[in-house]
This record gives structure tokens, sequence and C-alpha cells, in this order.
């Protein structure tokens, strides 16, 4: 378990935050997911297993970009 | 002294200089820094201005044919113009909320864009089609509500940009560069990103402490207003710590780093406020939930709409404009916005003050606390005890240095208090050392048995303090915590040791009783001393003797009879904290690192938690208006929308007032005094 912190370019209403939590939360071992629209940044407990790759496709797929991942 | 005058005018100088520099580089690292959301505003500004440039003439042409009747040109080439000088407007300045929000229809993460951009394109295709049947043209309409759409978002993002103005401060805040003292004493300029642990330092007045440190040489007062909230400056000297980013402002301090990057004071502070802002508030569940389901019910709820007005109404003109009122008034944002935006203003705020919120649902819970337990030692005091009278029936000096003797090898504050009365050079040896918690402490010097201690421990030891009950009774009384000083099982002596009051915990006490709440005194201390303390501090409940493990069940215990905040330091209260339903931790001013607390204040004055509960109560109260607002907005909007009273275009302004509506509200949070 450790937690990623995503820096996200694109957003700008409050259902894209909840979008990218719903495509983050599809990933299989990740936790919990939190976007915060004001601070652009998403915040989710994941798995070891799960990659960085599979944090910013997620992003991507919600139609984002994630810039950087940093991890806790 | 004219040359002393001419050499600091000289240092002055330089100083200037140097600041200069400091700014310049300053302004450059930000241009790295935050760009972000600056380059969000301006693209939005951009689109605005294009937008407009065109939608001007479109408003044009059509009020002067609806409101003056008069028709400049035939009514097919009027489509036309209006087609022209909207297509820029929905395919330029708009493409991005058009792709955007096609990609989301097709990948089914529908958000506002799918709205504004099916709305729009809805419009602009009944202009074409108008060409060719009788379909009413409202190809105008779509670049106009496309226009305020993009107005609206562009105030939106510079409100939202105000709302983290605190924090953006904050992290702005930090040095940039910093003199290092190099082994061959030479000074040099480095990053301050270069800084490791253990370097050596130098500060001189009017410039920015470039990280947490030790002070290893010089005076000088600091101020450090901008992280703890503290408006006077602090005195620092040898062994003094330096927080980061705070300004040294009279003397050359040298200090070795302690912390750097992500542990100092300032990055601790700028997370904390980071995470409070981004946190979820219980109430604002229910607003959350809306939102994630708010765009596809939008979606089907038009189509309806749109169905139904064609079908029993049987003008597929008149369906198709009450559609796209229903796509385009519709505004996820306020709900969304609503909550995060007014836990940043407030978070922000309070970091101004030196108050942290780590957990924004303490803000939530803040309303249905009834009793403050405050902790003694630290919180209500200074927790700087010091001996302030002895009774011995041996020589003084004696008894300081066996108390002393032992005293040394504890860790508590009354041991260093006794410690520091006694200062002597060389203690007697001790052996078999124990520290008996909450009691005291027992040792061996030479061949007789040393016990200190309270009352509890010499009964538990069946020691006679008869000698000394009329000392005890006197010091206890002025509120002194007494150590019963016994050597082989008799009592040679008593030290009392008394820990001034904060300055502001009379004050605070006061103003959180006239606020109704019910405070609490909680102490290791026995009834007699802790009565007197709290009479001078105006509490009236006390909760004596408590050893520290038992603070947490003692939160437990009044629990049962209502919310409890409990106020202390965040390493020894950890448990109490955790167990109240509100902790709030006292900082002292250079440890910010706590993880226990849901409310933090960074500077160790009781006033401080009067400020935390005033920011928590109003915050709450703009989270709460702000929901109201949003779902009063949505559910009298949608409806009137439905029933197709109302013009599309104005159906987008009120959308884009909404949103605006409440992150403004958000902000006006600031105006509210603390």
């Amino acid at each position: 378990m450790k937690k990623a912190k995503i820096e996200i370019v694109g957003m700008h209403c409050a259902s894209c935050a909840s979008n990218i939590e719903r495509s983050l939360k599809k990933i299989a071992g990740v936790k919990s997911a939190n976007v915060s629209l004001l601070l652009r940044k998403g915040t989710a407990e994941i798995d070891d297993n799960v990659s960085e790759e599979d944090l910013k496709k997620a992003v991507k797929r919600a139609g984002y970009n994630a810039k950087s991942i940093t991890y806790e | 002294m004219s040359k002393m005058n001419q050499d600091t005018g000289k240092l002055e100088e330089n100083i200037e200089i140097h600041m200069h520099e400091h700014e310049q580089q300053d302004s450059d690292e930000h241009h790295h820094d935050k760009p972000v959301e600056d380059d969000e505003i301006k693209d939005w500004q951009k689109k605005l201005v294009g937008a407009w440039v065109f939608v001007v003439p479109i408003a044009f042409f059509m009020f002067s044919e609806r409101i003056f009747g008069i028709k400049p040109v035939s009514e097919i080439f009027m489509t036309i113009l209006l087609l022209f000088f909207g297509f820029p407007v929905i395919f330029i300045f708009g493409w991005q909320t058009i792709k955007a929000g096609i990609r989301g229809l097709f990948t089914f993460y529908f958000n506002m864009d799918s709205l504004i951009a099916l709305g729009t394109l809805v419009a602009y295709l009944t202009g074409i089609l108008s060409l060719f049947s009788s379909i009413q043209d409202y190809s105008g309409v779509s670049s106009m509500i496309m226009a305020f759409y993009i107005t609206g978002k562009y105030v939106e993002a510079r409100a939202r940009g105000k709302a983290s103005q605190e924090i953006k401060k904050l992290m702005e805040l930090g040095a940039k560069k910093a003199r290092i003292l190099r082994k061959n004493r030479e000074e040099a300029e480095i990053d301050v990103n270069g800084i490791k642990i253990g370097d050596i330092l130098v500060v001189r007045p009017g410039e920015k402490i470039p990280t947490d440190g030790i002070v290893l040489k010089g005076e000088s007062s600091v101020d450090e207003s901008m992280v703890t909230g503290e408006s006077l400056p602090v005195d620092k000297t040898k062994g003094g710590n330096v927080i980061g980013s705070t300004i040294n402002q009279d003397g050359i301090l040298y200090i070795k780093a302690t912390k750097i990057g992500k542990d100092t004071f300032l990055a601790n502070i700028i997370r904390l406020v980071e995470e409070a802002s981004s946190e979820k508030v219980p109430i604002q569940v229910l607003a959350d939930k809306i939102t994630g389901i708010f765009v596809p019910s939008i979606l089907i709820l038009a189509i309806i709409t749109f169905a139904a007005w064609a079908l029993f109404f049987s003008s597929l003109s008149k369906a198709i404009a009450v559609g796209v009122s229903v796509l385009v008034i519709a505004c996820p944002c306020a709900l969304g916005l609503a909550t995060p935006t007014a836990l940043m203003v407030g978070s922000g705020m309070g970091a101004k003050r030196g108050i942290l919120i780590r957990k924004g649902e303490a803000m939530q819970t803040m309303r249905k606390v009834k009793y403050i337990i405050f902790d003694k030692t630290g919180t209500i005091t200074k927790g700087k005890p010091e001996v302030s009278g002895i009774e011995s029936n041996v020589k003084e000096n004696y008894l300081l240095e066996i108390a002393s003797s032992l005293e040394k090898l504890s860790e508590h504050p009354i041991a260093h208090a006794i410690v520091e009365k006694a200062n002597i050079k060389k203690y007697r040896e001790v052996k078999n050392f124990k520290i008996l918690r909450g009691r005291g402490i027992e040792g061996k010097i030479g061949k007789k048995t040393v016990v200190i201690g309270n009352r509890n421990l010499m009964a538990e030891k069946k020691i006679s303090v008869d000698a000394f009950e009329d000392a005890i009774d006197n010091f206890e009384s002025g509120g002194k915590t007494t150590m019963i000083v016994s050597e082989d099982s008799k009592a040679i002596g008593v030290i009392a040791v008394s820990d001034a009051l904060k300055e502001d915990s009379r004050e605070a006490v006061a103003l959180l009783r006239n606020s109704g709440y019910e405070t609490v005194m909680i102490t290791g201390d026995n009834e007699k001393t802790a009565n007197a303390i709290a009479r001078e501090v105006g509490i009236t409940s006390v909760i004596a003797n408590v050893l520290p493990e038992n603070k947490a069940r003692k939160v437990q215990e009044l629990q049962q009879k209502g919310f409890v905040a409990f106020v202390g330091d965040g390493i020894n209260d950890a448990p109490a904290l955790k167990q109240s339903n509100v902790g709030i931790a006292m900082g002292t001013g250079t440890d910010i690192a706590i993880e226990s607390g849901d409310i933090i204040l960074a500077r160790g004055s009781l006033t401080g938690v009067v400020h935390a509960i005033n920011l928590s109560k109003a915050t709450f109260r703009k989270i709460k208006q702000n929901l109201f607002w949003a779902f009063a907005y949505n559910t009298i909007a949608i409806p009137i929308a439905v029933a197709g009273i109302l013009n599309p275009v104005f159906a987008e302004i009120a959308m884009a007032l909404s949103s605006i509506t409440v992150v403004t509200n958000a902000n006006l949070l600031r105006n509210k005094k603390i």
C-alpha cells in the first residue's frame, strides 16, 4: 500500500474531478481515489503492483493528462 | 564614529544589493513554479476575447431584427451570416470544449463539456437545417451560449485562483538561495535545494532563513509571522531553533541546517493545508454523489424533455430550444465547488494565523462540541517549570545535590527545573535508577536509597511526610507542584515547582466560557495544586491526579455527556487527542510534524483555540450556505428550463452565475473576523 499523488492538467469542472476518480478506481489495486479540482491534484491509495503507467492511462481515459506522479 | 557610519552604510548597501538579486531570482523561479493556473486563466481570456469579437455582431443582427423589427438583410442571408460568424465561436474558440465534450459522450466519461457541446452543436445545426426546412434558426443562440460559457469559465477560474491565494503565498514563501559557510571559512551562495543537513549557513539581517536549523552563533530577532501567525519578532540566540522562510531581522545568525526539503516546517504546513482542502467533509457526500451522476442524468432529462415537447406540443423548434435550455442550465460545478472552495479559503486563512486544519471533518464536528478539556502543562502553562520554594530539615545545598543527581537522569520538565536550580558541576553517582511513571523517581546514592516524588509515591513507599505537612499544604494552595525528597525512607525536604500561565490563557478561557463552552483542566497534579491553577486561569472543572496513560479514558468518560475537544501537546497527549471528537494539538513553534490532532496550532498560544473554533464554525457555515445555493439553484433552474419558460441564452447565463456565486461566496469568508 502506498499513496500516489498525481498532478493533473486540463480539469475545469467538478464532473471532471469525479470522472477521474471513477476512472482511477477502476484499476485493480486502487483502494481509494480523491481528486481535487482546486489543487489540480489527485491522490490514490494503491497496491504496489499498480504502475505509474496504469495511473496515467486512467487519467487519460477520463480525458485528462497526468503531468507527474509522486509517491509517499 | 563617522567611519563606522560609513561602514554600516556600506553594509546596508550590500544587503540591499543582495536583496535585489534575490528578488530577481525569485521572479525567475516563479516562472517555473506556478504557471499552470495563470496559463489557464490566460487561455480562457484569449478564448473570451475571440468569442465576443464574433458574438457582438451576431447579437447586433439578432436584436436589430427582434427589437427594432429592422431586417437589414433577407432571412436566408441572415442565417448564413449567423452561421458564418458563429463558426469561429463554436469551432475555434469553443473547440476544446466541443472536442472534450464529444469525447466524453463516446467514452461515457460525461462532463460539463458534454452538455455544452451537445447544446451548442444542436443549436448550430438548426441554423444549417433552417436553410432547407421550416425549422427555426438557433445558430445565433448557439454562439451566445458558447460565449457566455467561456466567460463564466474565465470568471470562475479567476475566482478559484483567488480561493487558493494563501496556499500559493505559502508556496512562494520559501527561500531560493542560501549562503553556506564552507570548511575553509569561505562563504558561498548556493541554491536552497543544495543544502544538506548539517551545513552551516550564514543569514544576514533582512534575509530569509533558508531552511530549518539551530543557531550556532549570533543573536537576532526573527519575524516568524508568515508561518506561525506570531506578530512579534522572536528572539533567537545560540541553541535556538529557527524556521526556514522566516526573516532574520537585526543580527547575523550562523545556523546549522537540521531539516531540509519536504521535512521542513514550511513544507509540512503546505502539505497540511493542501491535504485539508482536498479532504472530504461528511456534509459533502451527497453533493459528490450527485455530481458523479449529474451529467448523464441531465442528458437523459434533456432527451425526455425534447421528446415530450415534440410529441405533446408538436413544435420541433420549440422542443429543440427547450432541450438545449435543459442541457445548458444544469451545472454540476456549483455543487462540486461548494465545499472545496470554502475549505480552501478557510484552511488558507487558518494557515496565515498559525492554525492548521488537518481534518476537514473537524470543522463539521466542532459545532457539536460542548466540553473543552485542556491539558495543564505546556498548554495552559508555559511548560517550563521553575523551582519556587524549598523546605528542608537538612542543608538546602545537600538536598538539591542529591535531588538533582537523580533528576538529571530524567527527561521530565520538573526534573529540568530542579537540575537548573541546583546548578552544580559534579553530580553524585546514582545506581539502580528507576522512573516511577506519573509519581516520581528512585535510585541509590552511595548506600542510601533516595526516593523523590509526590504524596502518592510516599504513601506507596510508606514514608511519612508529617514533618512537611504544613509546607506542602502551603505550596499546593499556591498552585505549586510539590516533590518530596526522601532518604532511606525518611522525608528530608520538599521542593516546590511552579509553571507560570501563558500570557493569554486567562483571556482565552474567558472567551470560551462566554461562548458557552464547559472548560475542563486535566493534570497529573493533585487536586489542591490543580484547583489553585484552575482558579487562576478561570476554569471551574478539574480532573486531577490523572496518569498520562489515563487521559484518553477520562476523555472517553466525559464523552458520555457530550462532544469533547481536547487541547494538548501532540506527543504526550496523542491518545487523548485521538479519542476526543476534535483534537487540537499545540505546536511548540518549531515542530509541526504532528501526526495526532485534527487541528494544529503552530504557535502554542491558547487564544489560538478560540480562533480555531471561530474559523471552523465560519468555514462550516460557508460550506452549508454554498451547498444550499447550489442545490437550490439546480432544483429551481432545471424545472424552469424543462417548462420552457427560459430562453437558452439566459439559461446559460444563469448556469455561469451559479458556479461563480458559489466560488465568490467562499472567497467572502475572508471578510469574516476570526
